[in-house]
């Protein structure tokens, strides 16, 4: 894989969009697994 | 190139409250020193070495309980400890092992690597990264708390359940069991956290032009594995809460005397369990193609034919898990889903055998270390899923079921597929974290030692399986007495052929005081990727200039 370096930086709004895209995601992994951990915790026979 | 630049701190929350200032590659920002910067550190990197070390650590801790097994196995008969203190033994060996050892050494390479190889300057959230480690320390003392508390005359030891808390022997066993339970779901929620960041982190924060589909194999390994966890580890914990309550609140989900099922919890448990054997060893297959293309000088063979394989075993991982108990008594139907859709699982892992060698078919190779460990990786590795095939096939499983030939099959898979797998990564990666080389003499050692009494610790015990030995007993019949001892002469020239490799880590870190050269940027010759564009040691923030990726 080859790459070539940009003079540019990481734009800060780029960085602030992609973060807050993580904590969005991040979120909704989180609240899966939640569900999941409950639905265990009412397996019925 | 300057490092000043708020993009770059918008990634690293313990540079929040140091003051801007300007420094050159490599320099460390002005963040706390000693021993609360390994504390606060948000840092990737930082926390990398810390999750390797850790595994490091309880590597050896997992490992010298392994051997006082073995040496209470060398002869018929009980000569060092009693039979519930074996048990103990085993069952926190185990845990600690995948637990504390193996996972927590695939997420130290996740951190180091995963943002150098895709352009990020850190992981997408470095707070909670943090925090995944940190959980791991207590959970680990907890799991060992009860061996020393018992030593006081509090409780009778550590669980003495096996790692699998089968019920009703873990309803009914004594305060170890707590201790597990509290360290499993502290363990994870730790293994949660860093999945979901390390998925956040491949999805958001990709070089540009770094599509998926030009993501490194190592990356792709790590996301399939990230998934897995998501699905798997909130069961586990639901499985040991429901065990918990059954315990001390009345409930009787796996206590048959009040209505509940045994077998309910083997369902739950191995629904987390055999996953975990892909979540041990996907990171390991995902770092094999980068190994064995850079000692063969050759690109990658079958990239997507890679990819394809990971997703596929990610999904049949979850759909195989009854033929762990075969013998359980599940109906006819069942056992025969369970075996045809264990040995599905061959066919990607076959495709993945067949590009690693391709791969490395007609290359110029060398064979430094790292190459050395990945090629004894192939073949032990092999065998545990030829023994895999064998265990698979129901009328089969009726009799190995339970013996020595199921351990000896696991450790193929876990040692040599994981452990062995580990070390390829650590050699092959170890001068980039270093900025210095290992010592290849060590190394090279430390691979042929590894791989001779490894297999002479191992293979005996397919035969002792073969001749009918069942496995967590202390004592055994006469018959089995030459391979138990040949097999304990091999764990301990293992167990301390590891110091070799604990010293090699050592001597790099050290470096030019230990006579070893400086490492370049690329490393190895053969090495292609983004992150052997960086220095060796990476700069504090990883990648400040953005990288594209053509």
């Amino acid at each position: 894989m080859n790459s070539e370096e940009e003079a540019a930086m990481f734009a800060p709004e780029e960085l602030a969009r992609r973060r807050a895209a993580s904590r969005r995601l991040a979120w909704a992994l989180g609240a899966a697994v939640v569900a999941l951990y409950l639905l265990g915790l009412f397996v019925k026979r | 190139m300057s490092q000043d630049h708020p993009a770059a701190r918008s990634l690293d929350r313990s540079d929040d409250a140091a003051p801007p200032h300007a420094h050159t590659d490599g320099a460390q920002h002005a963040a706390p020193h000693g021993l609360l910067r390994w504390l606060m550190t948000t840092n990737h990197k930082d926390i990398g070495s810390m999750y390797l070390i850790f595994s490091l650590f309880m590597f050896f801790v997992g490992g010298a309980m392994i051997l006082a097994v073995r040496a209470e196995l060398f002869q018929p008969g009980l000569q060092l400890m009693q039979p519930e203190f074996f048990n103990q033994l085993i069952g926190v060996h185990a845990l600690v092992m995948i637990f504390a050892a193996l996972m927590p050494a695939a997420t130290g390479f996740a951190n180091w690597q995963i943002p150098l190889m895709i352009g990020a300057p850190d992981m997408a959230l470095p707070r909670i990264n943090n925090w995944g480690f940190w959980l791991l320390p207590p959970a680990a003392v907890l799991l060992m708390l009860p061996f020393a508390l018992a030593v006081f005359g509090i409780g009778d030891g550590a669980l003495a359940t096996g790692w699998t808390f089968y019920a009703p022997l873990s309803v009914q066993g004594g305060i170890g069991v707590d201790f597990a339970i509290f360290a499993v779901h502290i363990l994870g929620v730790s293994s949660i956290l860093g999945s979901i960041n390390i998925i956040v982190t491949i999805f958001n924060l990709r070089a540009p032009g770094m599509t998926m589909m030009k993501l490194p194999l190592f990356c792709w390994g790590w996301l399939v594995t990230a998934f897995l966890l998501i699905a798997t580890i909130p069961v586990l914990a639901g499985a040991v809460t429901m065990l918990l309550t059954d315990r001390h609140f009345g409930t009787s989900f796996f206590n048959a005397a009040g209505g509940g099922d045994p077998i309910l919890f083997q369902h739950l448990f191995w629904f987390f369990g055999h996953p975990e054997v892909y979540i041990l060893l996907l990171p390991v297959w995902g770092l094999m193609p980068h190994v064995l293309a850079t000692f063969s000088r050759k690109p990658v063979y079958g990239y997507k034919a890679q990819v394809y394989s990971f997703i596929a075993i990610g999904v049949l991982a979850v759909v195989v898990w009854a033929h762990h108990f075969f013998t359980a008594g599940l109906p006819v139907p069942a056992l025969l889903y369970f075996m045809y859709s264990t040995m599905a699982i061959s066919l990607p892992l076959a495709v993945l055998f067949y590009c690693w060698i391709a791969t490395m078919w007609r290359g110029a190779m060398s064979f430094e270390t790292p190459m050395l460990f990945a090629q004894g990786f192939i073949v032990l590795f092999g065998i545990a899923g030829l023994t895999g095939l064998v265990l698979a096939d129901v009328a089969a499983d009726a009799q190995y079921h339970h013996s020595y030939f199921v351990v000896a099959h696991f450790h193929y898979a876990l040692f040599a597929g994981g452990i062995m797998g580990v070390m390829t990564g650590a050699y092959y990666w170890l001068p980039k974290w270093t900025g210095h080389m290992f010592d290849e003499r060590l190394g090279k050692a430390h691979f042929w030692l590894t791989v001779i009494s490894f297999n002479l610790t191992f293979m005996p015990q397919f035969f002792l399986g073969l001749a009918g030995m069942p496995r967590r007993i202390p004592d055994y019949a006469l018959q089995f007495a030459e391979f138990n001892a040949i097999s304990t002469v091999g764990a301990f020239i293992l167990g301390l052929s590891q110091l070799i490799f604990a010293w090699n880590v050592v001597k790099s870190i050290r470096g030019a005081r230990n006579g070893l050269p400086r490492a370049d940027e690329r490393v190895w010759e053969g090495a292609q990727g983004l992150e052997w564009e960086l220095s060796s040691p990476p700069p504090h923030h990883s990648w400040e200039v953005q990288p594209v990726v053509k």
